[in-house]
């Protein structure tokens, strides 16, 4: 019985071990609600030619819109390389005949980031973002060039 | 001031210059238990931290009561008093967060206080097995305190941390009640501690801990609170 009380106080006492470090494992879980979701509007100088040319190059000149929201960045790629970057919501750039290998029409895709307002904590800081994909077929005509 | 020392100094002889005639009897205490501390400042800074989340975030425990621990050597030097020195131990802490589907933040603060200092018992009332004493301590207070934040959002996650410590002298005073077991007595005590606060200093380059809205005001640590323990006495004869 002797040998059992030693055994006894030494599991009684690491048992209370854990208690003499202060520890707080609870988190405050939020379930965000989330607002209107902003709209976005983009025109650009591409929306009325139907498949413009691109002779030597092409300027493509954008103007994005967010109402209700917040404008984060914009990318533009062709012929899977990325050509253009901005977190502008107003701008330009070109796109360039060398990039494509052949003459024939391909697709510029411009990726337009901005806010979700869904209220969580990646939308409060600017971490979360909607998407939306605009596609626009282009023709690189290289007879002139290559 | 001098006339203080000079008579506190000759308190100290005359009781020690006693001892010998009179108890022999060594005791060692360990008690365990709870006990609340005011901790203002660290408050103050939690509800700060708070307020500089980018979303609502919670204090979901504030500095709240937890473990109290101490162990106590001390001698019988009358059969009303006795004296000795000790060790006591103290935490607590706090913490603020928030959690969505996107990710959390959170702040802990997790705070213990070192006390070792110097015994006082005044037995108020003895009997076969029940024994009613008051006792105080004066002790020197070591806090440590770190601070941690961290987040995590989608797949970004960084954190902070760090260690801050503070000195100060604290006054405690209470009672215990024991019953008497052969060589051991079990039994309680309670009281209230007053700490004398002491200026939080980083541990790594020793900036203090100020304020961040008052950059001249350095924030302090405060254990003033009461306790109360389970405590077990064991007499040893040395």
């Amino acid at each position: 019985m002797r040998t059992y009380i030693p055994i006894f106080f030494t599991v009684l006492l690491l048992s209370g071990l854990h208690a003499c470090f202060y520890s707080d494992s609870l988190m405050y879980e939020v379930e965000p609600v989330p607002g209107d979701p902003p709209i976005l509007s983009v025109s650009t100088n591409l929306d009325t030619l139907h498949n413009p040319p691109v002779n030597d190059s092409l300027e493509v000149i954008y103007q994005a819109v967010v109402e209700g929201g917040e404008f984060y960045y914009v990318y533009a790629d062709v012929v899977n390389t990325l050509i253009f970057e901005s977190d502008s919501s107003y701008g330009s750039f070109w796109i360039d005949s060398v990039l494509a290998d052949s003459s024939g029409v391909d697709t510029l895709y411009m990726e337009f980031y901005y806010s979700s307002n869904t209220n969580s904590l990646a939308d409060k800081v600017n971490y979360e973002a909607r998407t939306e994909i605009l596609k626009y077929a282009i023709d690189f005509n290289l007879g002139g060039t290559k | 001031m001098r006339k203080r020392i000079i008579y506190s100094i000759a308190l100290a002889v005359l009781l020690v210059s006693a001892q010998n005639s009179l108890g022999q009897d060594w005791g060692l205490t360990f008690s365990a238990g709870v006990a609340s501390s005011q901790m203002n400042d660290l408050k103050y800074l939690q509800e700060h931290i708070l307020s500089t989340y980018p979303v609502e975030g919670k204090i979901t425990s504030s500095f709240p009561p937890f473990t109290s621990a101490s162990i106590t050597m001390f001698k019988q030097l009358y059969d009303h008093i006795r004296i000795g020195g000790g060790y006591s131990y103290s935490t607590t802490g706090g913490k603020s967060s928030y959690a969505d589907y996107s990710g959390d933040i959170s702040t802990e603060m997790n705070a213990t206080s070192h006390r070792l200092g110097a015994y006082l018992s005044y037995l108020v009332l003895g009997g076969d097995r029940l024994d009613l004493s008051l006792n105080g301590s004066l002790e020197a207070n070591l806090t440590s305190l770190s601070l941690q934040s961290y987040y995590e959002i989608l797949n970004y996650s960084n954190g902070i941390s760090n260690n801050y410590r503070s000195l100060s002298p604290s006054v405690s005073a209470g009672g215990e009640l024991m019953y008497t077991l052969k060589k051991i007595s079990l039994g309680m005590e309670a009281g209230y501690l007053v700490d004398l606060k002491g200026d939080l200093k980083d541990t790594d380059d020793g900036d203090p801990l100020v304020d961040p809205n008052d950059t001249e005001r350095v924030l302090s640590s405060d254990w003033t609170g009461w306790y109360v323990q389970l405590k077990a006495l064991i007499w040893l004869k040395l």
